[in-house]
């Protein structure tokens, strides 16, 4: 289109910022902040659903805490700490809650983030987006920051249930040094997220692997059990998803009579996990994205 | 002319069977999806097991024996599981498949054919069950050989006639669910709850008497319970089919019930839609 053509349409010319710069970041960052505006609204327009996700992580919740109690008669189990070799018995109920309260943030990676640009397939707007001068990976952490948001308020219901009904010993003083933890696992969940959306990309039938890879991370992950009754092989593949040193690191900080752990070794472990995985999805995404492209196979469902 | 031989046993029969084979169809067509159902809800159930292994220090739970008859929380889970997997697909996979067949266009054409239309839920009943059923018998399989799930010959048939008795009651659900599906077109919701229900009310991972009194009330009215309650005891309990006699009764009427409100409500639904002509709408 030649100046004088646009002149006549009255089209203004728009200049897009490229590149490493602040005006390319401020501009990123309000694709992301929109996009997680698009999510919420399209969230917010199914009322029901919205109530039946944001209980939904209680509900799987529950029935470990009440199998727990069966099992050992009370809440507080000996075998535990055993296992853990703290100073006295466990309160299971305690250490179930903080490690299912990140569970839920597993979902963020895979089913959220992973499912964005697959979504965008099924509503036919992926390659409307695909054309507009933003980074693909805008629109994923958009539905990132979403997902992080609804999970908090899940994670609320969960905390406001489980404390009311059974009581939890957690240590106030250790909230903020968690959530330090909590941000580090967030970043390397991230770019694992980046990896599934790559994948969901490419597989088409993508949700079996994600499905496949929830499964595994679930078992993996520390949440109602310590490592230790993983075999070692297992115990060694967890080290390298960052909710298990998380899910150590925050109980450390959180739960009364949790064994210190070093925390110092914990924050490294993760910021190792951080830069591996953010790399690898995005290395893997971008890879993908340019196949894809090539093939022409963008919108194919 | 037609409508008349639609009325007759075999082209109602020849229905069902058509259903049967098109879900054979699409079934043989993804394998993959064949060994995801069969392998990964194993998966589901392998953290319950590592919890209780590291709370007790073993495989055997006196404290657990107390309420649940049985120290044997590995083969309780274990069997809660499989039994549990009816649900979802039972529920969910009625009405999902009226939805599909919007999807792909061939509603209108199904419910406009001159057959009656509760022989095709019949059959898609029957397609969804017996595929829930053989990745079921696959898992316990695996659990046989993997979990040391023990199984005796005798226990076989009592424990189908309890899987159908179950499978019948959830149907009858799922029927009231396809109805609503016609009408709010996303019944996926109601689905979900429902089976969060069954999952928390159901002594899916323990026994009912952990629950407290209210809900103890609303998981008396769940197939789930019933059917859960009286394969545990056969299987694991080693009682006589004589002594779940009552869990069995409880059972066929809740089916009785559920199927009975289950079609008078798709068939009322079914008219409402069709005159307010929004039956392929999605």
């Amino acid at each position: 289109m030649t100046k004088e053509d646009r002149e006549k349409q009255g089209l203004k010319p728009v200049s897009c910022p490229v590149g490493f710069s602040w005006a390319n970041l401020r501009a990123e960052l309000r694709a992301i902040w929109e996009s997680n505006v698009k999510v919420w609204k399209i969230e917010l327009a199914y009322p029901i659903s919205f109530l039946r996700e944001c209980i939904q992580p209680l509900v799987m919740l529950l029935p470990f805490l009440l199998y727990g109690l069966v099992l050992i008669g009370g809440r507080y189990s000996e075998a535990l700490q055993g296992l853990l070799e703290t100073a006295s018995p466990v309160d299971v109920v305690t250490y179930i809650f903080t490690g299912y309260m990140v569970m839920g943030f597993i979902g963020t990676a895979i089913w959220a983030m992973g499912f964005s640009i697959r979504r965008e397939q099924w509503f036919g707007t992926l390659e409307s987006i695909y054309v507009t001068p933003t980074s693909r990976l805008s629109l994923v952490l958009g539905v990132a920051l979403h997902s992080t948001l609804h999970q908090c308020i899940s994670v609320s219901i969960e905390f406001l249930v489980i404390y009311a009904v059974f009581g939890l010993g957690l240590k106030i003083q250790g909230i903020l040094p968690a959530l330090t933890i909590f941000a580090l696992m967030m970043f390397a969940l991230y770019g694992f997220g980046v990896l599934i959306s790559a994948l969901a990309l490419f597989l088409k039938e993508g949700w079996i692997v994600a499905e496949g890879l929830y499964s595994i991370l679930m078992i993996l992950s520390p949440g109602a059990y310590p490592l230790a009754v993983l075999p070692n092989v297992v115990r060694q593949v967890s080290g390298v998803f960052p909710t298990g040193p998380a899910m150590i690191g925050m109980r450390s900080l959180l739960m009364d009579g949790y064994p210190p752990q070093a925390i110092g070794t914990i924050f490294l472990h993760l910021l190792a996990l951080d830069a591996a995985w953010i790399l690898f999805g995005i290395l893997v995404y971008y890879l993908v994205d340019i196949y894809i492209r090539r093939r022409g196979s963008l919108g194919k469902y | 002319m037609s409508v008349e031989l639609s009325k007759g046993l075999r082209a109602n029969s020849s229905i069902v069977w058509s259903e049967l084979v098109k879900n054979m169809k699409f079934l043989t067509a993804y394998p993959t999806v064949f060994v995801f159902w069969t392998i990964f809800p194993i998966f589901w159930f392998i953290p319950f097991l590592l919890q209780g292994q590291a709370f007790v220090g073993g495989l055997q739970s006196p404290e657990f024996a107390k309420l649940a008859g049985t120290p044997n929380f590995v083969a309780f889970i274990i069997l809660g599981a499989i039994l549990n997997s009816y649900v979802l697909t039972s529920l969910y996979g009625v009405g999902e498949s009226m939805r599909r067949e919007a999807y792909r266009g061939t509603l209108d054409y199904l419910l406009s054919s001159p057959c009656n239309k509760a022989f095709i839920l019949i059959g898609k009943a029957l397609s969804e069950s017996s595929s829930s059923t053989m990745y079921a018998m696959t898992q316990l399989v695996v659990c046989i050989i993997f979990f040391g799930i023990e199984i005796t010959l005798g226990v076989i048939m009592p424990v189908l006639l309890i899987i159908i008795l179950l499978i019948l009651g959830l149907y009858g659900m799922a029927l009231m669910l396809a109805a609503i599906s016609l009408q709010s077109k996303q019944a996926h919701d109601l689905a979900h709850t429902l089976e969060n229900v069954f999952y928390v009310f159901s002594p899916v991972s323990y026994p009912v008497e952990a629950l407290p009194s209210w809900g103890q009330i609303i998981s008396s009215i769940l197939p789930l319970t019933y059917a859960l309650i009286a394969v545990r005891s056969l299987m694991l309990l080693r009682y006589d089919i004589a002594a779940v006699y009552y869990e069995i009764l409880l059972l066929f009427i809740i089916d009785m019930v559920a199927i009975f409100l289950g079609f008078y409500l798709f068939n009322w639904m079914e008219k409402r839609t069709k005159k307010s002509g929004s039956i392929s709408h999605y």
